[in-house]
């Protein structure tokens, strides 16, 4: 089976982890996350009839105390940037981590997830931001850890995405 | 233009206004063109037929797949499905001709699995052989019992140095597994995410400390695991070992290392996610699974011989004890089988000791005395004994004398179930037996025809008429005397067994005398001295119940059978009377 790694950035408590846990296979605990700044789950995903492995690394959320390791994001085939709706900050951290894998990996697939759709109404990313950013060529997808949607289709996306940018043999 | 010489020019004009020189010109062109005409109609027909013709596509399709195989997989890709559904074909067909073809690669691959198998279950089954009977095997098993764990798995893990359990192949750069090899019986986690936070674990460890690239975690320890990291050029090797392994084994995790990298130079360089390349490193990853076991110790052959013989003396030993406890035992039966009033119904050996139950009189001996006498511990019998009346003459005999109160003087006897009663005693002691002798058990008559019988005023009659005689100045009593003092004796044991059972008492005043000759001090303390010798004629000290007083009377002219002269006045006379048994009893006095 094909295997991809793929790092998950974003501020910090923007529910990265909450996002993904209930679709991933997860063995080791969350204290990594505090502990070494890493934690490293799995997921498989079917493009075009052929299962994917997305090796994730789910990166401890970027603040004022850690910063995301560059290391980390070492040897990545793509990455999804995770933002709160609810937070606009978390938008410029995005683009901040954007800038970093961008320098760290260059340029590969990426997706980015705006999360806490079951509040849309309490969003300070308002719909012109993200055309700005679709029209600097993100995907920008909507999420909700709380009722679990958009993450199977965040998956799929750049799973796609990354089997266009290097065609599976 | 056409160029068909055949074909009539569609510029010409009709057939009757051909001339000479056109049929010349026609002709010369047929002669000078027509080789090139000839290729030129071959190229017309290709243009105008567009399909690709199979013979022309055999000419270059080795060609195409080796170029276009080498510019992308793409054609890996398409042909795949149409290879697979071929072979199924094939497979369905003509599995034999499969079978005949791969034959010659499966027999070594099966056989090269088996007697790994063979190998690893050998060993495990000769180290729990060695192991099962010895002091720490007893110890491992009762580990095993503990924890659930099979016995073989305990004694592995106790005589294992060291073993290596997982060898992973990781991607440097992007922490992607590779292959995984694990030894039977390891543990294993998820490998893919494992070899994720292996990678993540050196970054994050090389990042904390500043290091360079170059400068690698080379290994780390949890427990009793040790995990050895072996770095490559493009990926590198990850053991987990348990136990302390050798500095030599990071030689050989080196050269596998080094193997995979010189066999898979292309697959590493352009590694992008797919690992099916490297199922070949297996071989080499397993080479490097080395287990090394610790030779269980051989005792020598001299401990052995002492441990022998210690078994032999002890197990002797134990043989002779065991044997003289149970004869011992046996002695006792046979002792409690005839001891009269005791009837053993349950006699068995336990765990513990013996085990005793039986019937026994309350006259009977006591058993545990005879446990002691036999040479057995009391503790080592526990006994059970419901109480009876045995019907054994000896004990009816006794259990007679018991509830009749028969005095000293009376002997009772059994003959069958009757008592037959011979001596001396009371009136009042031969009614009263006549009436209870028949309620002692195991007695149906009562005879006493041989009985004398003697009533209290007799007795003290007897006693009071007494006169002992001294010589003068003498207070030994002379033998002439003492046949009158042995029959006094006897009385005043009846008399004291008489009174007993009507509550009263026999007080025995003994009143010694002299004559008058010498001082008269000296006769008072002759006279008591006379009362005492006659006291201790009478065995003053077996009176029983009775209290004697003793008293020196000097020259007295009043003792009772004096008749004046001096030889009747060196006397000793005796003066029973009877009191209330509650006064107390009183010590002779002088």
């Amino acid at each position: 089976m094909m295997q991809k790694k793929v790092c998950m950035l974003g501020g910090f408590a923007v529910g990265k982890t909450s996002l993904v846990r209930r679709f991933v296979s997860n063995v080791f605990s969350d204290h990594y996350h505090t502990t070494i700044g890493v934690t490293v789950e799995k997921k498989s995903v079917t493009v075009d009839d052929r299962d994917i492995m997305l090796v994730l690394w789910d990166l401890y959320g970027e603040d004022e105390f850690q910063r995301v390791r560059d290391s980390y994001l070492r040897g990545s085939s793509g990455y999804i940037l995770v933002m709160d709706g609810t937070r606009k900050a978390t938008l410029d951290t995005a683009l901040a981590l954007q800038q970093t894998a961008l320098r760290t990996v260059g340029t590969v697939p990426f997706i980015s997830i705006i999360n806490k759709a079951d509040v849309r109404s309490e969003w300070e990313i308002d719909e012109r931001t993200i055309e700005q950013l679709r029209a600097q060529g993100w995907t920008v997808l909507f999420g909700s850890a709380k009722l679990g949607q958009g993450v199977e289709e965040l998956f799929v996306a750049l799973a796609t995405q990354l089997v266009h940018a290097a065609p599976i043999p | 233009m056409s160029t068909d010489p055949h074909r009539p020019h569609r510029d010409s004009p009709s057939s009757e206004g051909y001339t000479s020189v056109d049929e010349d010109w026609t002709q010369l062109r047929t002669l000078l063109l027509s080789p090139e005409q000839t290729q030129l109609d071959e190229l017309r027909d290709r243009l105008d037929n567009r399909e690709v013709q199979p013979r022309d596509v055999s000419r270059v399709l080795p060609e195409a797949f080796a170029v276009r195989g080498e510019r992308d997989p793409q054609l890996s890709t398409v042909l795949t499905p149409y290879v697979e559904n071929g072979f199924v074909a094939t497979i369905r067909k003509s599995p034999r001709a499969i079978v005949d073809a791969i034959a010659p690669i499966m027999g070594p691959a099966i056989r090269q699995a088996i007697a790994r198998a063979l190998q690893g279950m050998t060993q495990s089954f000769n180290h729990s052989l060695d192991e099962s009977l010895s002091v720490r095997g007893l110890r491992w098993r009762l580990e095993a019992w503990r924890t659930g764990r099979p016995f073989a798995e305990v004694v592995l893990l106790h005589t294992l140095r060291y073993r290596v359990e997982q060898v992973f192949l990781i991607h440097r750069e992007t922490g992607l597994l590779l292959h995984h090899v694990a030894a039977e019986g390891a543990v294993v986690q998820d490998q893919q995410v494992l070899s994720g936070m292996l990678t993540a674990i050196q970054s994050y460890v090389r990042d904390s400390f500043g290091a360079s690239p170059d400068q690698t975690l080379d290994h780390f320890r949890v427990g009793e695991w040790t995990v050895w990291i072996e770095q490559g050029s493009h990926a590198y090797l990850a053991g987990v070992v348990r136990g302390t392994p050798p500095e030599t084994l990071r030689e050989d995790f080196q050269a596998a290392l080094d193997d995979i990298h010189a066999q898979q130079p292309d697959a590493l360089t352009h590694f992008n996610g797919d690992a099916a390349p490297f199922k070949t490193t297996r071989t080499s990853l397993e080479n490097c699974l080395h287990a090394h076991y610790e030779p269980p110790p051989r005792p020598s052959a001299l401990k052995l011989w002492i441990l022998g013989g210690a078994m032999i003396l002890l197990l002797s030993w134990w043989g002779v004890m065991a044997y003289q406890t149970h004869a011992r035992w046996s002695n006792l039966l046979v002792e409690l089988g005839t001891e009269p009033g005791m009837v053993v119904t349950v006699a068995k050996s336990t765990l513990t000791g013996y085990h005793l139950e039986g019937l026994r009189d309350p006259l009977a001996k006591d058993p545990s005395a005879m446990v002691v006498e036999a040479g057995l511990e009391p503790s080592s019998i526990k006994a059970v004994w419901s109480p009876y009346y045995s019907l054994d003459p000896q004990l009816v005999e006794t259990r007679a004398h018991s509830m009749l109160h028969a005095p000293t003087t009376v002997k009772l006897s059994v003959e069958g179930d009757t008592l037959v009663a011979t001596g001396s005693a009371s009136i009042e002691w031969a009614r009263e037996t006549r009436r209870l002798a028949t309620l002692v058990p195991g007695i149906s008559l009562y005879r006493d025809e041989a009985l004398v019988t003697t009533s209290i005023p007799d007795l003290l009659e007897r006693v009071n008429r007494t006169v002992v005689r001294f010589r003068s100045g003498s207070s030994i009593v002379e033998p002439s005397e003492r046949a009158t003092l042995g029959a006094v004796s006897i009385a005043l044991r009846e008399l004291d067994q008489a009174v007993s059972q009507s509550g009263q008492r026999v007080r025995l005043e003994v009143l010694g005398s002299t004559d008058d000759t010498g001082p008269v001090t000296r006769n008072i303390q002759l006279g008591k001295e006379r009362a005492r010798a006659v006291l201790v004629a009478l065995g003053g000290e077996q009176l029983g119940e009775a209290t004697a007083v003793i008293a020196g009377l000097g020259q007295s002219t009043n003792q009772r059978g004096s008749t004046g002269e001096a030889r009747d006045r060196r006397i000793v006379t005796l003066r029973a009377t009877l009191t209330i048994a509650n006064r107390g009893n009183e010590a002779a006095r002088p």
